[in-house]
């Protein structure tokens, strides 16, 4: 039972991580405004 | 609903147009004793008394409404198009109480539009140190406007500045000067053609290339009967436009402000002397270099051993404490090493960032600016090149975007194209962590080799920015040079909190932004590390005892060796070692090639996916720094990071592209592919040759 939880919570995270990077990295959607940049919120900047 | 009104900060650089912008939204953005640090409007919201609202938009800094690059046509396109939703109900005009007669060229102009116009006097704060009096009401009534005397460094006036805001339909919206005196005849046919437009709008439009609605110069130049004026005759128009301007400034100052220079206190003069000298002021700044370097490495090294052994034992915890499986193993081996190896290098980045921003709020950053620019023409460009590339130490990102007012697009693109190789604060963790594992302690002079070595790294970066830029500069033959005029904003006693503001947004910025993605890195490594196919993977443990049965081994050595065994049999051991070839020859192994490939995201990765690695082929809980310093080299044995691949690392990293969120900016600045990817093949090329080098000299 701990082995199927534990493999389940695992997989989820792995399932958020790769959709994180793949929005980040592959497939971006489009802003509706572009807001400040520039200053402190980095622009995209990592 | 509330009404909302639109507001335009409005100013020449450096007066102050964002502390007031801050002051009013009650936002944190980032502003800078040097021009230039607006390059895009900025908004915000603000509560006015009786309800009101007020959008507020922070626009870049510019000296006239006579544009001439890009950042400044922000400023005259949204002031031109009334159909614009940002369009100003009311322009705020910043000036700094210093060069006021200077600062009320663009006032003037904006007046002239006819849009409703308060005047801040900023920096009020510094009037009985410069021996400055001003007479607002006389001031008020020929300039015809409403003043806000405000000091944001002490925050006063900024109330009296939003009830102005707030009954800005009390504003008189005469023009400060008849702008067709210059050549009535010319106007007045102008007014013929265009009987229902703003003439000094129309001639805003005419005398540069700026899109307003549907009216644009080439539509002015079709209409029939009207013939506009050759070039040359517009510039002496616009120039004869200036001189009246200025005429009816100094007639307004001359009875409106009074300087008593004897009060004035004034050790500018003489620190520029020194801080600006050929031969001094490249001294004086080295050894600033030198101190801010041997900071960093002196007052951060007990925060991160700190952090690095909390990391260490809270894997430990993690492993013994909650029940195993895979959740428990991509925790204590996957997530926490990987954050790990972000986390630890705050105390340095946080420094880093303080001393830079103590000097950007000083004013020696723009010294540093004007002292460049003498190296940056020897080499071709101007010294507006020099601003994004001392920016590039904290972001390639924002100083890329910082180019936009170069107004000369070759030396634009030069600018964008050599700024990567600025070290940015991406770049310091891989730099640190091997650093401390391959130079060796000792001083020099009371400095650190280590110290010496980040400087010279920071020297490499610049210094193979300017020569790309010369060899650019060759190859694409720039013929149009941009004129480079800095202003020297005074010196000022750093105020805490804007630097503790900068100190804090920065440093979140880093940990968060690039947080993010190492832990989703190190989250798909781990997998990749602790799962593979076939059954070298899968009978590991069986194979490994095979081998070993006739050793007399321990418990712990045999399960290192069985960790050691599926790493290399794991998805990610497959590809490490199919990429293992490439960069053996640079003294690297597979896991340092897997660091690399995954460091194309963020640089920052290298060090969190290294600890990713190391930490799942290992048993033990340990600090990073000790995984890394004892890692065997397979081939050559000894220590794999030693002192030629630690060299040819760190130049590896000095030149490599490695930065996909770069690549995007360069692509939609430019326009195009072509550039980034340029710019990413002839990088890599001689980050990986320079490796080579470094590597096969020294081994």
């Amino acid at each position: 039972m701990n082995t199927i939880i534990q493999n389940i919570l695992a997989f989820t995270v792995l399932a958020f991580a790769i959709r994180f990077l793949v929005l980040k990295f592959v497939w971006k959607p489009k802003k509706k405004t572009a807001k400040a940049c520039g200053g402190t919120d980095g622009c995209g900047c990592h | 609903m509330s009404k909302q009104i639109n507001v335009a900060l409005i100013g020449n650089p450096n007066t102050g147009k964002t502390s007031v912008f801050n002051a009013l939204t009650g936002l944190n953005q980032k502003v800078g004793n040097y021009p230039g640090i607006t390059v895009e409007k900025k908004e915000g919201i603000c509560k006015l008394p009786r309800g009101v609202k007020a959008h507020i938009i922070d626009l870049p800094g510019t000296y006239s409404l006579n544009a001439s690059s890009l950042d400044e046509n922000v400023v005259i396109e949204l002031l031109l198009n009334k159909n614009d939703k940002d369009f100003p109900d009311i322009a705020v005009v910043v000036s700094d109480v210093e060069n006021l007669k200077r600062n009320l060229l663009l006032f003037t102009q904006i007046k002239d539009l006819e849009i409703p116009t308060v005047l801040v006097i900023n920096m009020a704060d510094r009037m009985n140190y410069k021996g400055i009096s001003l007479d607002i009401p006389y001031l008020e009534k020929h300039l015809e406007t409403k003043i806000a005397l405000v000091s944001t460094r002490k925050n006063q006036g900024v109330d009296h500045l939003k009830d102005l805001i707030a009954n800005y339909k009390e504003l008189s919206v005469n023009p400060c000067i008849d702008a067709s005196e210059i050549d009535a005849e010319y106007f007045d046919n102008l007014k013929k053609a265009f009987p229902n437009q703003l003439l000094y709008k129309l001639w805003l439009v005419i005398t540069q290339d700026v899109n307003f609605g549907k009216t644009d110069r080439k539509e002015i130049d079709a209409i029939a009967g009207f013939k506009t004026k050759s070039e040359s005759e517009l510039k002496r128009l616009q120039q004869r436009e200036t001189i009246k301007r200025y005429q009816f400034i100094n007639n307004v100052l001359k009875k409106g402000q009074t300087i008593d220079a004897s009060q004035a206190k004034d050790l500018r003069a003489k620190l520029d002397r020194v801080l600006t000298h050929k031969v001094w002021g490249y001294v004086i700044f080295f050894i600033i270099l030198l101190t801010i370097f041997q900071a960093i490495y002196d007052w951060s090294s007990v925060p991160m051993d700190f952090i690095d052994s909390v990391f260490a034992s809270l894997s430990e915890w993690t492993n013994d404490k909650l029940p195993s499986g895979a959740f428990t193993n991509l925790l204590a081996d996957g997530i926490i090493p990987g954050l790990g190896g972000i986390v630890i290098f705050i105390p340095q980045i946080a420094f880093l960032f303080l001393f830079i921003a103590v000097l950007e709020e000083s004013g020696y950053m723009s010294r540093v600016v004007f002292l460049m620019d003498r190296v940056m023409r020897r080499f071709g460009l101007s010294g507006k090149s020099v601003v994004p590339l001392i920016s590039g130490t904290a972001c390639a990102i924002p100083a890329i975007m910082a180019t936009r007012n170069i107004e000369s697009w070759k030396e634009r693109l030069i600018t964008i194209l050599v700024t990567p190789f600025t070290t940015c604060s991406a770049r310091l963790p891989v730099y640190l962590i091997i650093i401390a594992l391959v130079i060796p302690d000792g001083r020099f002079l009371g400095l650190s080799f280590q110290a010496l070595t980040l400087m010279l790294l920071y020297l490499i970066g610049f210094g193979t920015a300017v020569v790309s830029a010369y060899i650019l500069n060759k190859i694409l033959k720039i013929k149009s040079k941009s004129f480079f005029v800095v202003e020297m904003p005074n010196y000022k006693l750093p105020l805490i909190k804007n630097v503790a503001l900068t100190v804090v947004e920065k440093t979140k910025a880093f940990v968060f932004g690039a947080g993010k993605i190492i832990l989703a890195i190190s989250i798909v490594l781990w997998f990749l590390a602790s799962y593979g196919p076939g059954e070298d993977f899968n009978n590991a443990e069986n194979i490994v005892k095979a081998e070993y049965a006739s050793q007399n081994l321990s418990e712990d050595e045999l399960h290192q060796h069985i960790a050691s065994y599926k790493l290399e049999h794991s998805f990610i051991g497959i590809t490490g070692r199919a990429i293992e070839p490439a960069i053996r020859p640079l003294g690297y192994d597979w896991k340092i090639g897997i660091a690399i490939v995954s460091s194309f995201a963020a640089r920052e990765v290298f060090v969190g996916t290294l600890a990713t690695i190391y930490s799942v082929g290992s048993d033990e809980e340990e600090t990073i720094k000790n995984r890394m310093a004892g890692e065997v080299n397979p081939i050559l044995g000894g220590p794999l990071f030693n002192f030629a691949s630690g060299i040819s690392l760190l130049l590896f990293y000095a030149f490599a592209m490695q930065c996909m969120s770069t690549l995007a900016i360069v692509k939609k600045e430019t326009n195009s592919w072509k550039w980034p990817m340029w710019q990413l093949t002839i990088m890599s090329a001689f980050a990986y040759i320079v490796a080579l080098i470094a590597f096969q000299v020294l081994k």
